[in-house]
Protein backbone atom coordinates (compact mmCIF):
# COMPACT_ATOMS: atom_id res chain seq x y z
CA UNK A 1 0.00 0.00 0.00
CA UNK A 2 2.39 2.26 -0.61
CA UNK A 3 1.43 6.04 -0.53
CA UNK A 4 -1.13 4.62 1.79
CA UNK A 5 0.28 4.86 5.27
CA UNK A 6 3.18 7.19 4.03
CA UNK A 7 1.83 9.94 6.36
CA UNK A 8 1.79 9.29 9.70
CA UNK A 9 -1.52 7.58 11.33
CA UNK A 10 -1.89 7.80 14.41
CA UNK A 11 -4.61 5.22 14.40
CA UNK A 12 -2.74 2.14 12.71
CA UNK A 13 0.50 2.96 14.90
CA UNK A 14 3.28 3.64 12.48
CA UNK A 15 4.11 6.63 14.31
CA UNK A 16 7.34 6.75 16.24
CA UNK A 17 6.01 8.97 18.24
CA UNK A 18 4.02 6.00 20.52
CA UNK A 19 6.77 4.09 20.46
CA UNK A 20 7.80 2.25 23.72
CA UNK A 21 10.59 4.86 24.56
CA UNK A 22 9.16 6.91 27.54
CA UNK A 23 12.20 8.88 27.74
CA UNK A 24 14.94 10.61 25.20
CA UNK A 25 17.01 7.18 24.11
CA UNK A 26 19.08 9.17 21.50
CA UNK A 27 19.41 6.74 18.83
CA UNK A 28 22.89 6.27 16.36
CA UNK A 29 22.53 8.02 12.89
CA UNK A 30 23.02 4.48 11.98
CA UNK A 31 19.75 3.19 12.92
CA UNK A 32 17.87 2.01 10.25
CA UNK A 33 14.29 3.69 9.78
CA UNK A 34 11.08 2.02 10.28
CA UNK A 35 10.19 0.86 6.58
CA UNK A 36 14.02 -0.69 6.83
CA UNK A 37 13.22 -2.20 10.04
CA UNK A 38 10.37 -4.00 8.28
CA UNK A 39 12.02 -5.41 4.91
CA UNK A 40 14.95 -6.76 7.26
CA UNK A 41 12.14 -8.01 9.45
CA UNK A 42 10.74 -10.10 6.12
CA UNK A 43 13.69 -11.23 5.35
CA UNK A 44 14.44 -12.99 8.42
CA UNK A 45 17.29 -10.16 10.14
CA UNK A 46 16.84 -11.13 13.78
CA UNK A 47 18.24 -7.68 14.66
CA UNK A 48 15.28 -6.74 13.00
CA UNK A 49 12.82 -8.39 15.77
CA UNK A 50 15.04 -7.02 18.55
CA UNK A 51 14.23 -3.38 17.08
CA UNK A 52 10.94 -3.98 16.26
CA UNK A 53 10.18 -5.05 20.23
CA UNK A 54 12.62 -2.24 20.81
CA UNK A 55 10.52 0.59 18.83
CA UNK A 56 6.87 -1.04 19.12
CA UNK A 57 6.65 -3.58 22.11
CA UNK A 58 5.16 -0.39 24.43
CA UNK A 59 2.37 0.15 21.87
CA UNK A 60 1.11 -4.02 21.27
CA UNK A 61 1.61 -3.95 25.22
CA UNK A 62 -0.50 -1.16 26.03
CA UNK A 63 -3.14 -2.80 23.81
CA UNK A 64 -2.61 -5.84 25.40
CA UNK A 65 -2.81 -3.77 29.04
CA UNK A 66 -5.77 -2.18 27.78
CA UNK A 67 -7.41 -5.73 27.43
CA UNK A 68 -6.60 -7.70 30.00
CA UNK A 69 -5.12 -5.35 32.78
CA UNK A 70 -1.22 -5.33 33.48
CA UNK A 71 0.23 -8.94 34.55
CA UNK A 72 0.67 -12.23 33.16
CA UNK A 73 -2.27 -11.89 30.89
CA UNK A 74 -1.02 -9.09 29.09
CA UNK A 75 2.47 -10.11 29.41
CA UNK A 76 1.43 -13.25 27.58
CA UNK A 77 -0.11 -11.75 24.20
CA UNK A 78 2.43 -9.03 24.28
CA UNK A 79 5.06 -12.42 23.99
CA UNK A 80 2.88 -14.24 21.47
CA UNK A 81 2.92 -11.55 19.45
CA UNK A 82 5.72 -11.18 18.83
CA UNK A 83 6.21 -14.80 18.61
CA UNK A 84 3.79 -15.60 15.97
CA UNK A 85 4.62 -12.17 13.94
CA UNK A 86 8.55 -13.51 13.83
CA UNK A 87 7.98 -16.96 13.24
CA UNK A 88 5.26 -15.79 10.78
CA UNK A 89 6.89 -13.34 9.01
CA UNK A 90 6.88 -14.29 5.88
CA UNK A 91 3.09 -13.26 5.89
CA UNK A 92 4.59 -9.92 6.34
CA UNK A 93 4.60 -7.70 3.19
CA UNK A 94 6.77 -4.86 3.87
CA UNK A 95 5.24 -3.31 0.24
CA UNK A 96 2.05 -3.69 2.29
CA UNK A 97 2.35 -1.51 5.02
CA UNK A 98 4.47 -0.57 8.17
CA UNK A 99 5.04 -3.09 10.62
CA UNK A 100 3.97 -1.68 13.25
CA UNK A 101 0.74 -2.23 11.70
CA UNK A 102 0.94 -5.07 11.05
CA UNK A 103 2.02 -6.41 14.50
CA UNK A 104 -1.23 -4.40 16.08
CA UNK A 105 -3.31 -6.82 13.72
CA UNK A 106 -1.75 -9.56 15.20
CA UNK A 107 -1.85 -8.63 18.57
CA UNK A 108 -5.61 -8.34 18.29
CA UNK A 109 -5.87 -11.94 16.93
CA UNK A 110 -4.25 -12.96 19.76
CA UNK A 111 -6.52 -10.58 22.47
CA UNK A 112 -9.40 -12.23 20.27
CA UNK A 113 -7.75 -15.76 20.58
CA UNK A 114 -7.57 -15.27 24.31
CA UNK A 115 -10.78 -14.32 24.89
CA UNK A 116 -12.50 -17.45 22.43
CA UNK A 117 -9.92 -19.41 25.02
CA UNK A 118 -11.47 -18.48 28.17
CA UNK A 119 -14.76 -18.52 26.50
CA UNK A 120 -14.16 -22.09 25.87
CA UNK A 121 -13.45 -22.58 29.13
CA UNK A 122 -16.08 -21.53 30.48
CA UNK A 123 -18.50 -23.20 28.18
CA UNK A 124 -16.58 -26.22 29.33
CA UNK A 125 -16.67 -25.83 32.99
CA UNK A 126 -20.29 -25.01 32.26
CA UNK A 127 -21.35 -28.08 30.44
CA UNK A 128 -19.31 -30.53 32.82
CA UNK A 129 -21.22 -28.26 35.45
CA UNK A 130 -25.02 -29.11 34.27
CA UNK A 131 -23.70 -32.99 32.83
CA UNK A 132 -23.00 -33.72 36.53
CA UNK A 133 -26.56 -31.75 37.57
CA UNK A 134 -27.92 -34.89 34.76
CA UNK A 135 -30.06 -31.46 33.56
CA UNK A 136 -31.73 -33.79 31.06
CA UNK A 137 -31.83 -31.11 27.97
CA UNK A 138 -30.69 -27.60 27.68
CA UNK A 139 -30.40 -27.66 24.21
CA UNK A 140 -27.45 -28.32 22.08
CA UNK A 141 -24.70 -25.26 23.19
CA UNK A 142 -23.45 -23.82 20.32
CA UNK A 143 -19.25 -24.21 20.49
CA UNK A 144 -18.69 -20.66 20.98
CA UNK A 145 -20.41 -17.29 21.19
CA UNK A 146 -20.97 -16.35 17.81
CA UNK A 147 -19.78 -12.80 18.41
CA UNK A 148 -16.49 -14.42 19.35
CA UNK A 149 -16.26 -16.92 16.16
CA UNK A 150 -17.28 -13.67 13.89
CA UNK A 151 -14.47 -11.61 15.47
CA UNK A 152 -12.15 -14.10 14.71
CA UNK A 153 -13.69 -14.78 11.78
CA UNK A 154 -13.09 -11.18 10.59
CA UNK A 155 -9.82 -10.53 11.80
CA UNK A 156 -8.94 -13.48 9.42
CA UNK A 157 -10.54 -11.98 6.82
CA UNK A 158 -8.87 -9.00 7.06
CA UNK A 159 -5.44 -10.62 6.79
CA UNK A 160 -6.08 -11.59 3.29
CA UNK A 161 -7.24 -8.68 2.43
CA UNK A 162 -4.79 -6.30 -0.18
CA UNK A 163 -3.80 -2.74 0.33
CA UNK A 164 -5.28 -0.44 0.17
CA UNK A 165 -8.54 -2.23 0.91
CA UNK A 166 -7.07 -3.22 4.64
CA UNK A 167 -5.88 0.11 5.17
CA UNK A 168 -9.21 1.87 4.40
CA UNK A 169 -11.32 -0.74 6.34
CA UNK A 170 -9.09 -0.98 9.05
CA UNK A 171 -9.30 2.87 9.06
CA UNK A 172 -12.74 2.94 9.42
CA UNK A 173 -12.90 -0.09 12.04
CA UNK A 174 -10.43 0.90 14.66
CA UNK A 175 -9.22 4.55 14.08
CA UNK A 176 -13.12 5.26 13.87
CA UNK A 177 -12.71 7.35 11.13
CA UNK A 178 -15.45 8.54 8.42
CA UNK A 179 -14.38 7.68 4.58
CA UNK A 180 -14.74 11.62 4.04
CA UNK A 181 -11.53 11.32 6.73
CA UNK A 182 -10.05 8.28 5.09
CA UNK A 183 -10.28 9.80 2.18
CA UNK A 184 -8.55 13.10 3.34
CA UNK A 185 -6.25 11.10 5.06
CA UNK A 186 -4.67 8.41 2.65
CA UNK A 187 -5.19 10.46 -0.64
CA UNK A 188 -7.74 8.34 -2.39
CA UNK A 189 -10.60 9.78 -3.70
CA UNK A 190 -13.74 9.58 -2.02
CA UNK A 191 -15.49 7.82 -4.23
CA UNK A 192 -12.71 4.84 -4.51
CA UNK A 193 -12.90 4.75 -0.71
CA UNK A 194 -16.31 4.04 -0.55
CA UNK A 195 -16.33 2.17 -3.06
CA UNK A 196 -13.76 -0.11 -1.50
CA UNK A 197 -15.36 0.03 1.78
CA UNK A 198 -18.57 -1.55 0.27
CA UNK A 199 -16.88 -4.30 -1.49
CA UNK A 200 -14.78 -5.22 1.81
CA UNK A 201 -18.19 -5.02 3.89
CA UNK A 202 -19.78 -7.74 1.21
CA UNK A 203 -16.83 -9.94 1.32
CA UNK A 204 -17.12 -9.84 4.90
CA UNK A 205 -20.10 -10.72 5.34
CA UNK A 206 -19.98 -13.64 2.82
CA UNK A 207 -17.23 -15.06 4.91
CA UNK A 208 -19.20 -14.85 8.08
CA UNK A 209 -22.36 -16.17 6.06
CA UNK A 210 -20.38 -19.04 4.67
CA UNK A 211 -17.90 -19.69 8.08
CA UNK A 212 -19.95 -18.17 10.77
CA UNK A 213 -22.88 -19.55 12.78
CA UNK A 214 -26.08 -18.97 11.19
CA UNK A 215 -27.42 -16.39 13.15
CA UNK A 216 -31.21 -16.36 14.33
CA UNK A 217 -33.55 -15.45 11.65
CA UNK B 1 -37.77 7.06 -4.19
CA UNK B 2 -35.30 4.80 -5.13
CA UNK B 3 -33.45 2.39 -3.16
CA UNK B 4 -30.31 3.89 -1.23
CA UNK B 5 -26.66 2.96 -3.03
CA UNK B 6 -25.26 0.34 -2.12
CA UNK B 7 -22.18 2.32 -0.73
CA UNK B 8 -24.30 4.28 0.94
CA UNK B 9 -25.89 1.49 2.67
CA UNK B 10 -21.95 0.41 3.29
CA UNK B 11 -21.19 3.35 5.38
CA UNK B 12 -24.57 3.14 7.03
CA UNK B 13 -23.60 0.47 8.31
CA UNK B 14 -20.44 1.91 9.54
CA UNK B 15 -22.58 3.88 11.26
CA UNK B 16 -21.74 7.06 9.48
CA UNK B 17 -24.83 9.35 9.39
CA UNK B 18 -26.07 9.43 5.78
CA UNK B 19 -27.28 12.66 3.82
CA UNK B 20 -31.32 13.23 4.64
CA UNK B 21 -32.32 12.08 1.45
CA UNK B 22 -31.01 8.47 2.20
CA UNK B 23 -32.10 8.32 5.98
CA UNK B 24 -35.32 9.51 5.04
CA UNK B 25 -35.50 6.23 2.81
CA UNK B 26 -33.54 3.81 4.93
CA UNK B 27 -36.00 4.90 7.37
CA UNK B 28 -38.52 3.85 5.26
CA UNK B 29 -37.54 0.77 3.71
CA UNK B 30 -37.37 -2.10 4.74
CA UNK B 31 -34.95 -3.99 2.15
CA UNK B 32 -32.66 -1.28 2.91
CA UNK B 33 -32.32 -1.86 6.16
CA UNK B 34 -31.96 -5.34 6.18
CA UNK B 35 -29.07 -4.96 3.83
CA UNK B 36 -27.62 -2.64 6.18
CA UNK B 37 -28.28 -5.19 9.40
CA UNK B 38 -26.36 -7.89 7.22
CA UNK B 39 -23.51 -5.65 6.68
CA UNK B 40 -23.40 -4.80 9.64
CA UNK B 41 -22.57 -7.98 11.49
CA UNK B 42 -18.57 -7.52 10.35
CA UNK B 43 -18.54 -4.62 11.83
CA UNK B 44 -19.83 -5.01 15.24
CA UNK B 45 -18.07 -7.97 15.64
CA UNK B 46 -14.59 -6.39 15.83
CA UNK B 47 -16.23 -3.08 17.20
CA UNK B 48 -14.99 -3.21 20.48
CA UNK B 49 -12.93 -0.57 22.11
CA UNK B 50 -9.89 -3.56 22.78
CA UNK B 51 -8.90 -3.52 19.40
CA UNK B 52 -9.04 0.71 19.10
CA UNK B 53 -5.76 1.89 17.66
CA UNK B 54 -3.42 3.66 19.16
CA UNK B 55 -3.74 2.68 23.32
CA UNK B 56 -1.72 3.94 25.07
CA UNK B 57 1.93 2.41 25.24
CA UNK B 58 2.95 0.44 28.59
CA UNK B 59 6.63 -0.87 28.07
CA UNK B 60 6.75 -4.39 29.32
CA UNK B 61 8.17 -6.15 31.67
CA UNK B 62 11.50 -7.62 30.87
CA UNK B 63 10.84 -11.21 31.36
CA UNK B 64 8.30 -10.82 28.35
CA UNK B 65 11.60 -10.16 25.70
CA UNK B 66 13.52 -13.11 27.79
CA UNK B 67 10.07 -15.18 26.97
CA UNK B 68 10.87 -13.98 22.87
CA UNK B 69 13.73 -14.66 22.85
CA UNK B 70 13.81 -18.11 24.12
CA UNK B 71 11.16 -19.38 22.21
CA UNK B 72 12.44 -17.96 18.33
CA UNK B 73 15.98 -18.41 19.44
CA UNK B 74 17.29 -15.50 17.94
CA UNK B 75 20.51 -13.93 20.14
CA UNK B 76 20.15 -10.22 18.97
CA UNK B 77 18.57 -8.24 21.19
CA UNK B 78 16.87 -4.84 22.01
CA UNK B 79 19.21 -2.37 23.49
CA UNK B 80 18.76 -2.12 27.47
CA UNK B 81 17.00 0.90 27.85
CA UNK B 82 14.23 -0.76 25.99
CA UNK B 83 14.30 -3.56 28.45
CA UNK B 84 15.05 -1.39 31.69
CA UNK B 85 11.51 -0.23 31.81
CA UNK B 86 9.67 -3.04 33.99
CA UNK B 87 7.04 -2.29 35.77
CA UNK B 88 9.07 -4.40 38.61
CA UNK B 89 12.25 -4.48 39.84
CA UNK B 90 14.40 -6.78 38.77
CA UNK B 91 14.81 -9.93 40.88
CA UNK B 92 17.98 -9.14 42.95
CA UNK B 93 20.60 -11.82 43.47
CA UNK B 94 20.30 -12.76 39.74
CA UNK B 95 23.36 -14.84 38.68
CA UNK B 96 24.19 -13.17 35.55
CA UNK B 97 23.62 -15.65 33.04
CA UNK B 98 20.41 -14.20 31.49
CA UNK B 99 20.37 -14.05 27.53
CA UNK B 100 20.89 -10.26 27.44
CA UNK B 101 21.75 -7.15 29.33
CA UNK B 102 19.37 -6.72 32.27
CA UNK B 103 19.32 -4.07 34.58
CA UNK B 104 21.78 -4.31 37.66
CA UNK B 105 20.17 -5.44 40.62
CA UNK B 106 21.41 -1.66 41.73
CA UNK B 107 20.19 -0.52 45.55
CA UNK B 108 16.37 -0.27 45.62
CA UNK B 109 14.95 3.17 46.15
CA UNK B 110 14.52 3.44 50.14
CA UNK B 111 11.06 1.72 50.88
CA UNK B 112 10.94 -0.16 48.07
CA UNK B 113 8.97 -3.02 47.78
CA UNK B 114 11.77 -5.67 46.56
CA UNK B 115 10.57 -9.49 47.04
CA UNK B 116 14.19 -10.85 47.10
CA UNK B 117 12.75 -14.52 46.80
CA UNK B 118 9.59 -14.16 44.75
CA UNK B 119 9.96 -14.15 41.03
CA UNK B 120 6.74 -13.41 38.33
CA UNK B 121 7.00 -15.05 34.94
CA UNK B 122 4.37 -15.74 32.30
CA UNK B 123 3.80 -19.70 31.34
CA UNK B 124 5.13 -19.41 28.22
CA UNK B 125 8.96 -18.33 29.57
CA UNK B 126 9.13 -21.05 32.04
CA UNK B 127 8.31 -23.41 29.56
CA UNK B 128 10.63 -21.68 26.98
CA UNK B 129 13.35 -21.30 29.78
CA UNK B 130 14.28 -24.43 29.85
CA UNK B 131 15.74 -24.05 26.58
CA UNK B 132 18.06 -21.58 27.81
CA UNK B 133 20.19 -24.13 29.82
CA UNK B 134 18.15 -23.66 32.84
CA UNK B 135 19.47 -19.83 33.00
CA UNK B 136 16.48 -18.97 34.62
CA UNK B 137 15.67 -21.52 36.86
CA UNK B 138 18.92 -20.98 38.56
CA UNK B 139 18.33 -17.88 38.86
CA UNK B 140 17.61 -16.94 42.43
CA UNK B 141 20.11 -18.89 43.63
CA UNK B 142 22.41 -17.59 46.19
CA UNK B 143 25.09 -19.73 48.46
CA UNK B 144 25.40 -18.25 52.19
CA UNK B 145 27.75 -19.34 54.48
CA UNK B 146 26.55 -18.83 58.16
CA UNK B 147 27.01 -21.44 61.07
CA UNK B 148 23.67 -21.19 63.63
CA UNK B 149 22.33 -23.51 66.40
CA UNK B 150 20.88 -25.67 63.67
CA UNK B 151 23.89 -25.93 61.20
CA UNK B 152 26.11 -25.12 59.23
CA UNK B 153 24.16 -23.34 55.84
CA UNK B 154 25.79 -24.30 53.02
CA UNK B 155 23.83 -23.07 50.12
CA UNK B 156 20.02 -21.18 49.98
CA UNK B 157 18.07 -21.48 46.74
CA UNK B 158 14.68 -19.35 45.80
CA UNK B 159 12.26 -21.19 45.01
CA UNK B 160 10.65 -18.94 42.45
CA UNK B 161 7.05 -19.39 41.38
CA UNK B 162 6.04 -21.33 38.01
CA UNK B 163 3.00 -20.24 36.45
CA UNK B 164 0.04 -18.64 37.76
CA UNK B 165 0.22 -20.10 40.90
CA UNK B 166 1.19 -17.97 43.90
CA UNK B 167 3.78 -19.94 45.99
CA UNK B 168 7.57 -19.65 46.36
CA UNK B 169 9.63 -19.43 48.83
CA UNK B 170 13.08 -20.26 49.82
CA UNK B 171 14.89 -23.65 51.02
CA UNK B 172 18.63 -23.44 52.68
CA UNK B 173 20.28 -26.89 52.72
CA UNK B 174 22.31 -27.27 56.38
CA UNK B 175 24.97 -29.86 57.42
CA UNK B 176 24.92 -30.54 61.34
CA UNK B 177 27.30 -31.48 63.57
CA UNK B 178 27.37 -35.01 62.80
CA UNK B 179 26.64 -34.50 59.50
CA UNK B 180 23.72 -34.99 58.72
CA UNK B 181 21.93 -32.52 56.67
CA UNK B 182 18.21 -31.21 56.05
CA UNK B 183 17.01 -28.77 54.04
CA UNK B 184 14.89 -26.07 56.03
CA UNK B 185 12.03 -24.90 53.40
CA UNK B 186 10.30 -21.76 53.78
CA UNK B 187 6.92 -21.70 51.99
CA UNK B 188 4.39 -18.63 50.94
CA UNK B 189 1.84 -20.18 49.48
CA UNK B 190 -1.66 -20.36 50.24
CA UNK B 191 -3.30 -23.43 52.05
CA UNK B 192 -4.82 -26.04 50.06
CA UNK B 193 -8.50 -27.91 50.51
CA UNK B 194 -8.36 -31.70 48.98
CA UNK B 195 -4.70 -31.35 47.83
CA UNK B 196 -1.32 -30.87 49.99
CA UNK B 197 2.02 -29.48 49.01
CA UNK B 198 4.88 -31.95 48.52
CA UNK B 199 8.95 -31.02 48.08
CA UNK B 200 10.80 -32.73 46.12
CA UNK B 201 14.23 -33.15 45.12
CA UNK B 202 14.90 -33.84 41.07
CA UNK B 203 17.74 -34.38 38.54
CA UNK B 204 17.96 -31.66 36.25
CA UNK B 205 16.94 -33.75 33.71
CA UNK B 206 13.54 -34.20 35.47
CA UNK B 207 13.12 -38.30 35.70
CA UNK B 208 14.30 -39.20 38.70
CA UNK B 209 13.22 -37.65 41.63
CA UNK B 210 13.22 -37.78 45.68
CA UNK B 211 10.07 -37.47 47.45
CA UNK B 212 11.34 -35.39 50.65
CA UNK B 213 7.69 -35.15 52.42
CA UNK B 214 4.26 -32.82 53.01
CA UNK B 215 4.77 -29.51 52.94
CA UNK B 216 3.01 -26.53 54.67
CA UNK B 217 3.14 -22.93 53.90
CA UNK B 218 5.69 -21.65 56.67
CA UNK B 219 8.68 -23.34 57.82
CA UNK B 220 9.51 -26.64 58.20
CA UNK B 221 12.34 -28.83 58.06
CA UNK B 222 13.37 -31.97 55.79
CA UNK B 223 16.22 -34.76 56.64
CA UNK B 224 18.18 -34.90 53.36
CA UNK B 225 18.56 -38.84 52.90
CA UNK B 226 22.19 -39.66 53.53
CA UNK B 227 24.50 -40.20 50.20
CA UNK B 228 22.36 -38.47 48.44
CA UNK B 229 24.26 -36.30 46.00
CA UNK B 230 22.64 -33.21 45.48
CA UNK B 231 24.84 -32.36 42.76
CA UNK B 232 22.68 -35.08 41.18
CA UNK B 233 19.27 -33.74 42.09
CA UNK B 234 19.65 -30.21 42.67
CA UNK B 235 16.29 -29.02 41.65
CA UNK B 236 14.11 -28.27 44.67
CA UNK B 237 10.53 -28.61 43.68
CA UNK B 238 6.80 -27.99 45.45
CA UNK B 239 4.48 -29.86 43.65
CA UNK B 240 0.45 -30.12 43.88
CA UNK B 241 -0.57 -33.34 44.83
CA UNK B 242 -3.97 -34.80 44.92
CA UNK B 243 -5.19 -36.90 47.74
CA UNK B 244 -5.42 -39.72 45.18
CA UNK B 245 -2.88 -42.07 47.29
CA UNK B 246 -0.94 -42.16 44.49
CA UNK B 247 3.10 -41.47 45.48
CA UNK B 248 4.27 -40.50 42.46
CA UNK B 249 4.51 -36.89 41.09
CA UNK B 250 1.50 -34.81 39.97
CA UNK B 251 3.04 -32.78 37.74
CA UNK B 252 1.70 -30.03 39.12
CA UNK B 253 4.78 -27.81 40.00
CA UNK B 254 3.91 -24.23 41.66
CA UNK B 255 7.66 -23.36 42.75
CA UNK B 256 11.20 -24.34 42.28
CA UNK B 257 14.79 -23.17 42.57
CA UNK B 258 17.98 -24.98 41.48
CA UNK B 259 20.87 -25.68 43.83
CA UNK B 260 24.51 -23.84 43.16
CA UNK B 261 26.74 -27.17 42.97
Amino acid sequence: MTGLLARPVAGLGSVRGVTSDPGPAPRGAVDPDDAEVGRRFAAGDEQALALAYERWAGQVHGMAVRAFGPGPDAEDVTQQTFISAWTGRARYRPDQGPLPAWLTGVCRHKIADAWARRDRQRREAEAAVSEAEAAPSRGSAPGVDTAIADRMLVLDELELLGQPQRGIIELAFFADLTHAQIAERTGIPLGTVKSHIRRTLERLRTRLEVDGAALPA
Amino acid sequence: MPHCQPEQLALAALHEPLPDDDAAHLASCADCRSEVRSLQRSVDAVAVPEFAAPALPVPPPASVWAGIAAATGVTAAPRAEALAAADEPPPVAVVPSAPFPVTPPEDPPAGAAVLPFRSRRPRLLMVAAAAVAGAVVGAGAVAVLTRGDDGESVTTVALDRLGDEPASGRAEVVVRADGSRALQVDLDAPDLDGEYYEIWLIEPDVVDMVPLGVVRPGAQTFEVPAGLDLGEYPIVDVSVEPLDGDPTHSGFSVARGQLES
